[in-house]
């Protein structure tokens, strides 16, 4: 079975904001797959460009409003490929990622990567229904 | 109706390839879940040193998928029983040998894959993850 | 262990490595619940010749032979759970997203997009995850 996670708030409707084809996340055989979480405002969908710690900060805040609203929560996130824009700043990304993983960090890879709208980070991220 | 699964932290037999622990990373060396593992990317590590383990792109090809060996064969899996891989050099143009050494480690039934080129820390040549099926 | 382990080969005809040998992926491999499926780059799936061309036409080629190999493989479109999408440039983005909206009109599986130097010349690689 196959199941579409829609956006708990209005803002973490990427296709509705920005025409992306995809949904929030899909949960199937027991697993969550999310979408790249993006720093946009959940609640309004508008670009929060920042710091790489004010980005991260929302992006992790958007992820444990998506997870906790399909019934799992970064507490049981699996794997992780955070992509930052440049590898200089993998510390920093250290530094706030830290914060959100206090009950056991998942499976991680770190990717310097091309991110859309000139953001500095992205979490591509699949957890445990 | 579906359990809901635990997830583990899988740790690597030789201390040395546990970067995570190593350097207070906040990450652990593989997950495992249900029926799967996810392992998090790895480098060329020396395993009988710790350290990185830099030279011709071959070599660290193979010290990773070596490790990698390792890595599963302490969670009870295999490289028989990998399903996917994500290949990341340094430089594109070390595509060719990359596949030279790589298909030693996965010469019948190869996983999925896909490979690509991005920057890499600490001047490594290649990062490599995979997801397997739990032994 | 619950997961049996099967693997779908690259068509005979393959891209050929610059030794001469096809590349050591197969197309796909089902475990468990799920079939991973490696990242496609544009080939004429019979000849395996590579069909280069801007990003909106190698999207479609993609997509079109990803259609034909998961169904080949007992899967479909409909059975994506997760897209992982890489492009040379993300100024490409949308040129992508509106060839790949067609593919995939109700329900779209979750995806990610980023840019990557990707080899020999290619636009864009796609990959997926799709229920087996």
């Amino acid at each position: 079975m196959r199941e579409v996670i829609a956006a708990p708030l209005a803002g973490l409707d990427l296709r509705q904001h920005y025409g992306h084809h995809q949904s929030p996340a899909v949960r199937a055989g027991g697993l969550i797959f999310c979408s790249g979480m993006l720093p946009v405002d959940p609640l309004t969908g508008e670009r929060r460009h920042g710091t790489l710690t004010s980005e991260a900060h929302v992006v992790l805040g958007n992820l444990k409003l998506l997870l906790e609203s399909a019934g799992s929560s970064l507490d049981r996130l699996v794997q992780v490929h955070a992509l930052i824009y440049d590898s200089i700043e993998y510390d920093v990304l250290n530094r706030v990622y830290r914060q959100y993983m206090a009950n056991g960090p998942p499976a991680r890879t770190v990717w310097t990567a091309q991110i859309e709208a000139g953001f500095k980070i992205q979490l591509d991220v699949v957890a445990a229904a | 109706m579906t359990e809901k699964f635990q997830r583990s932290a899988i740790q690597p037999e030789n201390p040395l390839l546990n970067a995570s622990r190593k350097s207070n990373l906040p990450h652990v060396p593989g997950i495992r879940v249900g029926d799967y593992i996810f392992l998090s990317g790895m480098v060329p590590i020396d395993p009988q040193t710790g350290e990185r383990s830099h030279g011709p792109i071959a070599e660290q090809v193979r010290v990773t998928l070596s490790n990698m060996r390792h890595m599963l064969e302490s969670a009870g899996s295999s490289l028989e029983l990998v399903l996917r891989v994500h290949v990341v050099l340094a430089d594109i143009s070390h595509m060719a040998e990359m596949d030279r050494v790589y298909r030693e480690f996965f010469p019948v039934d190869p996983p999925a894959r896909t490979a690509w080129s991005m920057q890499l820390r600490f001047g490594n040549g290649c990062e490599i993850e995979c997801v397997a099926l739990a032994g | 262990m619950s997961g049996k382990r099967e693997a779908f080969p690259l068509p005979v005809r393959a891209p050929d490595t610059s030794n001469g040998s096809s590349q050591p992926m197969s197309m796909a491999v089902r475990g468990g619940d799920f079939l991973f499926v490696s990242g496609l780059t544009a080939v004429d799936l019979q000849s395996g010749a590579r069909m280069q061309g801007t990003t909106a036409s190698e999207t479609r080629q993609i997509l079109t032979n990803l259609k034909q190999l998961l169904d080949a493989a007992g899967s479909s479109l409909d059975k994506v759970v997760k897209v992982n999408v890489l492009l040379h440039s993300m100024l490409e983005e949308p040129n992508m997203n509106e060839v790949y909206a067609r593919f995939f009109p109700d329900q779209p599986p979750a995806r990610t997009v980023c840019g990557a130097r990707l080899p020999d010349g290619v636009k864009v690689i796609i990959e997926c995850t799709a229920l087996a």
